[in-house]
């Protein structure tokens, strides 16, 4: 963990209201995993630090892929090159790939595919066979490519493969895969936790959001029911076993907090 | 001019003291048991740290969520997630023992036998400086700030917790009272050594949405900068009606902010909220009031304390 003042080398929106940013922050990128955090200072018009997930580990360099839903998050949209954020991290426990794990399938809602994009090319790079099922509201949400990846595109609105959720597929191609690793709203999580047969025995993670005071474990408030007890989101977390919370008793996060 | 001194001693009359190189510290509940931020600030540069409230048993702590941002504020309802009075002795302290760092462990009872029991456990455990006794927490349905609202409870409580121990013992109040100069006054009859003010101030957030509370527990502690000028104004009353050393803990995030309440007379200062934004704070607290004194050719960190009281 290194706290560090990151030089923005860009900041665009790739996709209405998504941003992607990089920062220059080899201290933090050469200990960084798939699946970890970083929180940023986003000005003096919020108080705390938004967590954010990496995106992309790439030659010294972050990219951190956001939503722009509340204060904080636009703040950092309207960030420039040549500025710099203030980031802590990386946090969290990160994706774990296990040993004999040959094919891995991702499973993104929306915003949910930043995290899972730096788990597959991570993976690619160690011979993994990936699969992505993505699902959006609609066609103009999409993620482009990357590479290596099949991706299997989704849209509530039909506009651009097949039309649904995400969990109406996978039932479908979970068979192919060793384990899966999803990143999503509640709700996703919800339908796969009830699935039985479809996806038995596969080892599911499942990456969490959460307001966060510290970040690091220290202020308890990131609290999320297990069925071990209370665990932090961010020090426990943000990667979870699909199987280890109790979904009936969660709160999905306000959103218009970030 | 030399160095200025920022040493102050928070427990004069207990015979161990309470003696800190300086007098910034970590608020307990935001700085876990002191190891969570130790790869990002060096935490033996702090005058002390504050670990998690303990209580006898091992606490889970209150449904989520547990945290909502306010305009310049942070509203918790933790409920006193922590390990355990017996785990922190056992796991907690021998580290603590090997830290130049003072380590001051908060207590929370359920009644006045368990902060006393709580008391006695911690009792010549090496690596514990001092206690600090938790009557004002607003996120317990027992214990907690019950024991902080009136004069003779809290009294009581901390008469339990002296005759329990010989370490140097800090009670914290609650804001949330009509007269906190009372309740000071009562805990400094019953022997206190030092005073933080303040805990947190209820108050909590509805999500228009769902038409509902935001937090799990419905009621929740407001700390952060929108509190400061609240927690300052009662460290003002306070100072001039108790003698013993006050800690002030309300909101600050900046050396001028620590240096606002020590001229109010607190003694020394409790950071929290402020760390969340920037581990960092507290160092920069430290180095700023060190510049200040040197600016101000204040030798001694005790010709600030108290100076903006009118006499």
């Amino acid at each position: 963990m290194k706290q560090i003042l990151a030089p923005i080398v860009s900041n665009s929106e790739i996709i209405p209201d998504v941003h992607l940013i990089r920062i220059e922050a080899p201290q933090v990128a050469a200990e960084a995993r798939p699946g970890q955090f970083i929180t940023a200072c986003c000005g003096d018009d919020v108080l705390l630090r938004r967590p954010l997930s990496i995106h992309r580990i790439e030659e010294g360099q972050l990219a951190l892929l956001f939503a722009v839903v509340g204060q904080g998050t636009a703040w950092l949209a309207n960030r420039k090159q040549g500025e710099s954020l203030d980031i802590l991290g990386p946090l969290g426990n990160g994706f774990k790939v296990q040993q004999n794990t040959h094919n891995i399938l991702l499973v993104a809602g929306g915003i949910g595919i930043a995290p899972l994009v730096c788990l597959a090319e991570k993976a690619v790079d160690d011979g993994i066979s990936v699969k992505l099922i993505l699902g959006t509201a609609t066609a103009t949400q999409h993620y482009s490519e990357v590479d290596g990846v099949e991706i299997i595109r989704v849209t509530e609105d039909g506009s651009l493969g097949e039309k649904g959720m995400v969990t109406d597929l996978l039932p479908s191609i979970a068979g192919w895969a060793d384990q899966l690793f999803a990143c999503g709203p509640i709700s996703m999580y919800r339908t796969m936790a009830a699935m039985g047969t479809e996806i038995e025995g596969k080892s599911v993670q499942i990456l969490l959001e959460q307001v966060m005071g510290c970040g690091v474990g220290a202020c308890r408030g990131c609290a999320i029911p297990t069925h071990q007890g209370m665990k932090m989101v961010c020090q426990n977390g943000p990667v979870f076993d699909l199987r280890e919370i109790m979904w009936e008793q969660i709160t999905a996060p306000k959103i218009g907090q970030f | 001019m030399t160095n200025p001194d920022l040493s102050i001693q928070l427990a004069p009359n207990n015979h161990k003291g309470l003696l800190l190189t300086n007098p910034v510290m970590a608020a307990s509940g935001t700085f876990g048991y002191g190891t969570e931020y130790a790869d990002v600030i060096d935490i033996q540069k702090l005058g002390a740290i504050v670990s998690k409230g303990i209580t006898l048993q091992p606490r889970q702590g209150n449904p989520q969520p547990r945290l909502v941002e306010t305009p310049s504020g942070l509203l918790n309802s933790i409920g006193l997630e922590n390990i355990g009075a017996e785990a922190l002795i056992k796991e907690k302290a021998p580290l603590w023992n090997q830290w130049q760092v003072p380590v001051i462990v908060n207590i929370a009872g359920e009644s006045v036998e368990e902060y006393a029991e709580i008391a006695r456990m911690l009792n010549g455990v090496e690596g514990i400086s001092a206690i600090e006794v938790n009557i004002s927490c607003p996120n317990v349905a027992s214990g907690g700030a019950e024991f902080g609202i009136d004069p003779q409870m809290a009294a009581t409580v901390t008469s339990a917790v002296k005759q329990a121990t010989n370490l140097p013992t800090i009670v914290k109040l609650t804001p949330n009272v009509t007269d906190i100069v009372q309740i000071a006054q009562a805990v400094v009859e019953a022997g206190i050594d030092s005073l933080t003010i303040a805990n947190t101030f209820k108050g909590m957030a509805i999500d228009t949405v769902k038409r509902q509370p935001v937090l799990g527990n419905t009621v929740g502690g407001l700390s952060g900068p929108a509190i400061k000028p609240l927690v300052l104004h009662l460290v003002y009353r306070v100072a001039q009606a108790v003698e013993v050393p006050i800690i002030g803990c309300g909101g600050i995030a900046s050396a001028n902010d620590a240096l606002e309440f020590l001229m109010a007379g607190a003694s020394a200062v409790q950071v929290g909220t402020a760390t969340f934004v920037d581990p960092q704070v507290m160092i920069q607290i430290v180095d700023g009031i060190g510049r200040f004194m040197h600016q101000q050719e204040i030798a001694n960190l005790n010709q600030l304390i108290g100076t903006a009281i009118l006499r």
